[in-house]
């Protein structure tokens, strides 16, 4: 056995041996392609970005409510009896589905009158404990104590120092004409009250319902809380139980605008993280083409197949871990603002470390499995053949179109930038994939808008109620109307350029058995003209009708036909459902006016929907309303919807962000084609090829693979938007009329066809134009 | 005055100073040079004694540092890249040691090529560069691509392709380096017969043979420099 030169030098070949070199020469490489490090680096930034806001999105979704949920232990089935009919112990008997019960509890509703200032009037629930804890819904009594006397009350309110002004807040109401005196603020994830008194305090105030709070085993569905709550109600006499709300319900609400966004922002990470695979692919594929004499060199030098391989995902992995971790602090700056947008900030959470990680190291191993396929090819090639083949120029391969488009009657550079594309099949695969993608992702942006705008016009009923006249309230310490509401609105018929008007009274008041009021609008006058969507039933005709959005028939288990009881104080009266509006919030229903004139005769319209002449002065009509009564406030009906402008917001910028990274995708196609046919660019510019030549045969080249694209791009767009929107409208309780999801028509989809092009012209004009300029000289001097 | 005017028109290169400097690397040193229409020259000198830059100034390839550069009466330093691209297409023709043919294309397309790019229609661009392989002997070859040639077919191709455009000047940078002894003669017997049918002719080599058979001057470089100039007899 021969002694080696170098004595110090370890003979081993353990997975470490040689690492230094392989990071000198991985490092060499770096430098000398800073184009395609810059591009690996930029691309998997943004991708990161994407994934990071959409990983933060699904965890605040769920997660925040989860964590304070379990910290509260909370309730995952309030139910509410009558205690005339249910005995007293009979609710909280053992049942194996239960893990925790806590109650039964008093539970009365009081009326707050519209002379209370702080509060809003109407209804509340009032609810007997001992104290704040217990073994199922440990209230969160963020500010204040807990009532020790009669008279005192704790509030329902999120922890947010906004509401301690509520603090020593004295209230009077008709159920205890002596008053209650606010003494803290409370927190329920369970929603199981509006307030709380102590247990004497409550039985004193009369109460209807008795209510018991259930921890369950199982409860990861409707269906497990529907049947835990079968189990435990089984054993009542028959009507004693008033109602029920499942945790799951207040889950859905509080996550129900994330959810929303979910979909489009998981659509938009997907396609980030798809094109960023394809483009790192190429980039390495094409570093390896183009490096085969210096694979063989290294293998001569005595390098192993892997330390070679080791080489090419070093080269690539500098750039995306510096991408990756950029990004993802990026992302998690960017996540905030949207969190806060939809709603979330509610919990004040910031975002998990393993959104973080789960980023960090997932775009990391992606591109490494990206980047290995083609490194694999480096590993297999053998030294000498490697070392002969030189720079990898393409030859052989797409001859047959070269000969057919030369005799094309196509100026020349022209028909050579057709060519050049079939010279390699499998990068001109990988860029036409990255543009079918950005393409897809334009289309889907714009469908999105498309969507968006047109739902936006429907829930802000454009074109149907122009201005929204608001009534004076003393408690407000606005000045109240000189008329009342009978004259408020005969006044408004009056006036020049008035066509309908709605008069709106809105009202709390609670489906009988429910702990948590639900808002009732109240319609009277022209309500036919609202302009409201109805997806399934007909709007209001007569008295005992009402129409509700999805999300509150959802959680009340009703449809149309179905019936249901409203209460406000003590008055009760029946209601049918007869329609069911595109959207709108889980706890509101819209009813005839004569429905609220059987609770409550002498209730009164808060504010009236007036629709003007298309030729009338909004400014002038509001001059006049103001002159006709000053307690009336004229407000313009707003055209925009918040969460459309934001989904469109968001939708826009990812846009872009992806776009450019298709483009990056067509950018370092260029470059390669570039460095590898620096041979045959010096040839024809040394035959007379001029720079703009050159740089439209550098463009062409891309732009056909640019419109081939955006035709294969458009559909697959299509077919994601008709996945997306339909997920968002499940998740935010919507449901979206055809018209909404069918907003394509050829003159969108013809310019969304170019947007391949635009994407692939963009992508290739630098690099072409660097070509153009490339010294002839210094070219054909290397040959 | 006149007889210096008709004197200067008839020049087809004329070198005044040219100076070139890549770096601190001086490649051309204060070079002077007038070529003829009809001449052929050689330009002989060892390697890196600066030949192929010198070629590349006659091109508009490169660009003087220093100098005046004209070829067929226009000042190439004061062109912009898109005026020299014209000027190359119009009066240029270049011959390379390695061809630098486009492997994609067939024989006759690499031919065609120069005059497609002045705009002329395809059909009439191969027609011509038909004509070419027919005089150059390698009509058969049209259809074969790159790959599939010779050496000294694929510089037939190249000669074809910059006789194309019927340029003022021909150069040739080592037309035979990369050729056998037969496909070499074969070159130089065609860099011959095109001279003597007027085509001017700057020829870059190392091969004093080639330089001697082809020229009627030759031009000696060393070190950037112009070292020494003869005039070359040929019996008929």
């Amino acid at each position: 056995m021969t002694e080696s030169v170098f004595p110090e030098a370890r003979g081993g070949a353990g997975p470490l041996a040689g690492a230094g070199a392989v990071w000198q020469v991985a490092r060499a490489g770096v430098r000398r392609r800073r184009v395609q490090t810059a591009v690996v680096g930029i691309v998997v930034f943004c991708s990161t970005v994407s994934v990071v806001v959409a990983l933060g999105l699904l965890e605040s979704v769920s997660a925040p409510f989860d964590r304070a949920f379990a910290a509260q232990r909370g309730a995952h089935l309030v139910a509410v009896y009558d205690p005339a009919k249910a005995p007293a112990s009979a609710p909280a008997r053992p049942v194996p589905a239960v893990t925790a019960a806590s109650g039964p509890f008093a539970q009365a509703t009081v009326t707050i009158p519209d002379t209370v200032e702080h509060l809003p009037p109407g209804p509340l629930t009032v609810v007997g404990r001992a104290g704040p804890g217990g073994p199922v819904d440990r209230l969160d009594l963020w500010s204040g104590r807990w009532p020790a006397r009669p008279g005192e009350i704790v509030l329902d309110r999120p922890p947010n120092p906004h509401w301690s002004y509520l603090l020593g807040v004295r209230f009077t109401v008709p159920e205890r004409p002596q008053g209650f005196t606010v003494v803290g603020l409370a927190s329920s994830l369970s929603r199981s009250a509006e307030s709380w008194v102590t247990p004497a305090q409550a039985e004193e105030l009369r109460p209807s319902a008795a209510q018991m709070l259930y921890r369950l085993g199982g409860a990861g569905t409707d269906a497990d809380v529907r049947r835990a709550a079968d189990a435990i109600t089984a054993a009542l006499p028959a009507g004693s139980l008033l109602g029920t709300q499942s945790y799951l319900a207040v889950k859905r609400d509080h996550g129900r605008t994330a959810s929303a966004f979910l979909p489009f922002l998981a659509g938009f990470g997907v396609l980030g993280l798809v094109v960023a695979v394809i483009i790192v692919a190429n980039v390495v594929g094409g570093a390896v083409v183009a490096g085969f004499r210096h694979i063989g060199m290294l293998k001569a030098l005595g390098f192993t197949p892997n330390q070679v391989v080791a080489v090419y995902l070093a080269m690539i992995l500098v750039p995306a871990s510096a991408g990756a971790a950029l990004g993802t602090v990026v992302g998690g700056l960017a996540a905030r603002p949207l969190l806060d947008d939809i709603g979330l900030s509610v919990f004040n959470v910031a975002l998990s470390p393993w959104v973080y990680a789960a980023a960090l190291a997932g775009m990391t191993a992606v591109v490494t499995l990206a980047a290995l396929v083609p490194a694999l090819r480096a590993h297999r090639m053998p030294a000498a053949p490697a070392i002969s083949a030189g720079g990898g120029q393409p030859s052989g391969r797409g001859r047959r179109v070269h000969r057919l488009l030369s005799g094309a009657r196509l100026p020349r550079p022209v028909s050579l930038g057709l060519g050049l594309p079939f010279a390699r099949p499998a990068r001109t695969a990988l860029t036409l994939a990255a543009v079918v993608l950005g393409a897809a992702t334009v289309t889907l942006a714009a469908g999105l808008s498309g969507t968006m705008t047109a739902y936006g016009a429907a829930a802000q009923r454009v074109g149907h109620v122009h201005t929204v006249i608001h009534v004076g309230q003393a408690r407000f310490r606005e000045t109240p109307p000189r008329h009342g509401d009978a004259g408020i609105e005969t006044l408004l018929r009056g006036l020049p350029g008035t066509v309908y008007v709605t008069a709106d009274a809105w009202i709390d008041l609670h489906v009988v058995g429910q702990p948590q009021p639900i808002m009732g609008r109240f319609l009277r006058g022209d309500s036919a003209t609202l302009g409201e969507t109805i997806v399934e039933g007909r709007w209001l005709e007569g008295p005992g009708e009402m129409v509700a959005s999805p999300a509150f028939l959802e959680q009340q288990g009703l449809r149309v036909g179905d019936r249901l009881t409203l209460s406000l104080g003590r008055a009760r009266t029946q209601a049918t459902v007869v329609g069911v509006t595109m959207s709108g919030e889980p706890d509101l229903i819209h009813a005839d006016w004569r429905t609220l004139t059987a609770l409550s005769p002498s209730a009164k319209a808060t504010q009236y929907e007036v629709r003007l002449a298309p030729d009338a002065d909004l400014e002038a009509y509001h001059a006049a309303v103001r002159a006709a009564d000053p307690g009336l406030r004229p407000v313009a009906k707003s055209r925009t919807d918040q969460n459309a402008v934001t989904v469109i917001g968001f939708a826009s910028l990812l846009t872009v962000l992806l776009g450019t990274v298709a483009a990056l995708g067509v950018f370092n196609t260029v470059v390669l084609t570039t460095r590898e046919r620096r041979r045959d660019l010096g040839t024809l510019k040394s035959v007379g090829m001029t720079p703009r030549q050159v740089t439209v045969m550098m463009v062409t080249s891309m732009a056909a693979l640019g419109a081939a694209g955006g035709l294969l791009g458009v559909p697959v767009g299509v077919a994601a938007h008709r996945v997306v929107v339909p997920a968002m409208a499940r998740a935010a309780d919507i449901v979206m009329p055809a018209f909404m999801i069918e907003v394509w028509s050829a003159p969108l989809l013809v310019p969304l066809a170019l947007a391949g092009v635009v994407i692939a012209v963009l992508g290739a004009y630098v690099p072409a134009r660097s070509a153009a300029r490339l010294t002839i000289a210094t070219v054909l001097r290397g040959e | 005055m006149d007889s210096h005017h008709d004197h200067d028109a008839r020049l087809v290169v004329r070198l005044d100073g040219v100076r070139k400097e890549y770096g601190t690397a001086t490649a051309l040193d204060g070079v002077s040079l007038a070529i003829r229409a009809g001449e052929a020259v050689a330009v002989m000198g060892p390697s890196g004694c600066g030949k192929s830059t010198l070629l590349n100034m006659i091109a508009g390839l490169d660009r003087p540092t220093t100098g005046t550069a004209e070829v067929c009466g226009r000042d190439l330093g004061a062109m912009t890249e898109t005026a020299l691209a014209l000027f190359r297409r119009r009066n240029i023709g270049m011959v390379f040691q390695f061809f630098n043919l486009i492997d994609d294309l067939p024989a006759l397309d690499n031919a065609a090529l120069a005059a497609q790019l002045t705009g002329v229609p395809a059909r009439q661009a191969r027609d011509r560069a038909l004509e070419l392989f027919d005089e150059l002997g390698i009509a058969d070859r049209r259809d074969a691509y790159p790959s599939a040639l010779s050496g000294g077919e694929r510089q037939r191709v190249a000669v074809a392709r910059a006789l194309m455009n019927r340029p003022a000047l021909l150069l040739a940078d080592e037309p035979t380096g990369a050729l056998d002894s037969r496909s070499g003669e074969q070159v130089m017997d065609l860099l011959i017969d095109l001279n003597q049918i007027g085509q001017t002719l700057l020829l870059v080599t190392h091969d004093a043979g080639l330089a001697t058979r082809c020229a009627g001057r030759l031009v000696e470089l060393a070190d950037g420099r112009v070292v020494a100039e003869h005039t070359l007899e040929h019996t008929a």
